[in-house]
């Protein structure tokens, strides 16, 4: 494990914030990061609830709308990340909600799964749509989920590299049934937003920055988050 | 088919139901630690509360038991379908007579103090109309229905195959291979009823709660029907939702007029309402409210309209106001909410408010602002359309 899960909820009441849509820092212990995923059934709340809870429930409840989960992990610099996850229903006909939680998204993770070549084309319409309607500085990573399926596998890794080194992407391959990377996804999303992050460590200079972080998810397959 | 093993299942449900919820009484430890314990609540689910949730939920049994007293002795004194005379006279107030008259405004009182869970499916199935519309096709409609369709694959029933077990698992009943087959066959049934609403996520938590009250299959997909043909806004679930969008945004109108403080502060943080309401709306509440309060909610909703949905939501957000007005993000208004929603295990603290302390809202005047807004979300759909389009376009 690369990070200490677990760290107990220390959200509440801080006053003022970042607002990252305008780029402000208005409280350099409060640095606000936005995750959002989208997916039906490729394992998105299983990722997110492997994540937060530790556990791999196969039977998660049916999203509607979106659910609402937060994490705090340490990072290895002994900061503090705050993810804020945002689970969004999956079913195509919720993806006009999908503005509503991408929008000013720094960072989108997009998520399909190994044995479904369906899913991976919906992971990709989802990067195009992020391209083209995200913020213009999101930062996105794809992620084939259920890699403990090797025997079921059906998109090759190699596509799933190509395509995310193709537009940029951090490519990594999850199983949130094992657990494996999982912990990886959450820790290199909150450090994605380089730029982002490091100009309010410098500005900040304390182990208590939070990023806090909203995730969502939209569409029938693949699996998207989001990072702001 | 569905027949002799649904009734059996139904006894058996009743039969848990008795054997497993007696008053609950947190042990000892709990009590000493405040901790959190689980019980199953009226209908089965299992909920987590601290010993204060399991005390309120005792005085919501006792409220319930009482209730129940009030109902049948309307019944032996006014006669067992009074109820019926008194919603017919309602549509025709010129010719009311006094005593239809009372009745009706006894039955509009009594519905919002809530109809007691034993007497829920005949009281649901007769005010809602679902009756009346089940006694215009023939008997075996229902059985044809689900027979006709039974093998059949669609994108919609293979989304019910895969959401079956994911519909309140856990559940002693609904989360059973029998369950999920009375489940399979209300949601794929209807999914060839209307094809433009097909399946739609959300509606599985609905039909599964509506199965739970009604106990029977068949009952409980007219009363399904009933909801999405004319309880509710039209197109709430059909593939571009777009009743739905029409809904947030009416909903939104009635935030900033009647809880401006809280409207204002929303807005400031960037957080849409429809962050937490799009749930509420599909899923009728059934999935963020405890059992008995949702049902609460639908017993009033089933009676007097679609619009009770909006007085619930404000009640939500009115009843957490001075907490919210202190949230500086996103998520802690979230948890606000959650938090809240979770723990309303006492129906008349959210039903008091909702109907004493919003102020009247009028069937023509919410009719009014959802004509208002139809052509403003149609528009946006169809902007959404354009652009995914020109998206794939681009690809080609």
């Amino acid at each position: 494990m690369g990070c200490s899960s677990s760290v107990p909820d220390r959200n509440t009441g801080r006053a003022g914030g970042i607002n990252p849509e305008n780029g402000g820092v208005n409280d350099p212990k409060n640095l606000r990061v936005k995750v959002n995923i989208m997916d039906s059934g490729v394992g998105k709340s299983c990722i997110v609830l492997r994540f937060v809870r530790g556990q791999f429930d196969p039977t998660s409840k049916v999203t509607v709308g979106a659910s609402f989960l937060s994490q705090t992990i340490a990072l290895q610099d002994s900061t503090t990340v705050k993810f804020e996850i945002w689970d969004t229903a999956g079913q195509e006909r919720y993806a006009a909600l999908a503005p509503l939680y991408y929008r000013g998204a720094a960072v989108a993770v997009v998520v399909y799964d190994i044995t479904s070549p369906e899913s991976f084309s919906k992971a990709q319409y989802w990067v195009k749509e992020l391209q083209k309607h995200g913020s213009p500085d999101i930062v996105m990573a794809l992620v084939g989920n259920k890699a403990d399926l090797q025997e079921k596998r059906e998109v090759p890794v190699q596509d799933g590299i190509d395509y995310a080194e193709r537009n940029g992407m951090f490519f990594i391959e999850t199983s949130a049934k094992t657990a494996d990377n999982i912990n990886q996804l959450f820790e290199h999303s909150a450090l994605s937003p380089s730029l982002y992050v490091n100009v309010a460590l410098n500005y900040v200079d304390s182990h208590h920055t939070e990023l806090i972080i909203s995730e969502m998810v939209g569409c029938r397959s693949p699996f998207m988050l989001l990072l702001l | 088919m569905y027949g002799g093993s649904g009734i059996q299942s139904k006894r058996d449900l009743e039969i848990e139901y008795q054997a497993q919820i007696p008053i609950l009484r947190p042990s000892i430890h709990a009590r000493r630690a405040n901790m959190t314990v689980k019980f199953q609540d009226l209908y089965g689910f299992t909920v987590e509360g601290n010993v204060d949730d399991v005390n309120v939920l005792n005085e919501v049994r006792e409220k319930v038991r009482q209730q129940g007293r009030v109902w049948w002795a309307l019944e032996s004194s006014k006669g067992a379908n009074w109820y019926l005379d008194a919603h017919v006279s309602s549509t025709l107030k010129s010719s009311l007579k006094f005593s239809a008259l009372t009745n009706a405004i006894t039955l509009k009182r009594l519905i919002r103090k809530g109809i007691p869970p034993n007497l829920r499916p005949k009281v649901w199935f007769t005010l809602s109309g679902a009756a009346k519309k089940k006694s215009t096709v023939p008997d075996s409609y229902y059985n044809d229905l689900t027979s006709a369709v039974e093998d059949k694959v669609t994108s919609a029933t293979k989304q019910i195959d895969h959401d079956l077990p994911r519909t309140f698992p856990g559940h002693p009943w609904l989360d059973t291979p029998e369950g999920h087959a009375a489940l399979r066959r209300v949601l794929v049934g209807y999914s060839f009823r209307d094809s433009d609403v097909g399946y739609c996520q959300g509606l599985n938590y609905v039909a599964a709660l509506l199965l739970l009250v009604m106990k029977t299959e068949e009952e409980a997909f007219w009363m399904l029907a009933v909801l999405l043909e004319n309880v509710l806004v039209n197109d709430c679930y059909t593939n571009n939702l777009s009743g739905c969008h029409v809904e947030q945004r009416v909903f939104k109108d009635l935030l900033t007029k009647k809880c401006p403080r809280i409207a204002a502060h929303l807005e400031s943080l960037e957080f849409d309402v429809s962050l937490v309401c799009t749930e509420w709306f599909l899923c009728l509440f059934s999935k963020s409210l405890p059992s008995e309060t949702t049902l609460r909610v639908w017993d009033v909703l089933f009676y007097e309209g679609a619009q009770v949905l909006f007085n619930v939501a404000l009640a939500i957000f009115k009843m957490n106001e001075s907490q919210l007005l202190t949230t500086h993000h996103v998520g802690d208004v979230i948890n606000v909410i959650q938090r809240s929603t979770h723990h309303l295990f006492d129906p008349d603290e959210l039903l008091t408010v909702a109907f004493d302390k919003i102020g009247l809202m009028t069937t023509t005047n919410i009719s009014k602002q959802r004509k208002k807004q139809e052509p403003a979300v149609m528009a946006e759909l169809d902007q959404r359309i354009r652009r995914l389009n020109s998206v794939n376009e681009r690809e080609k």
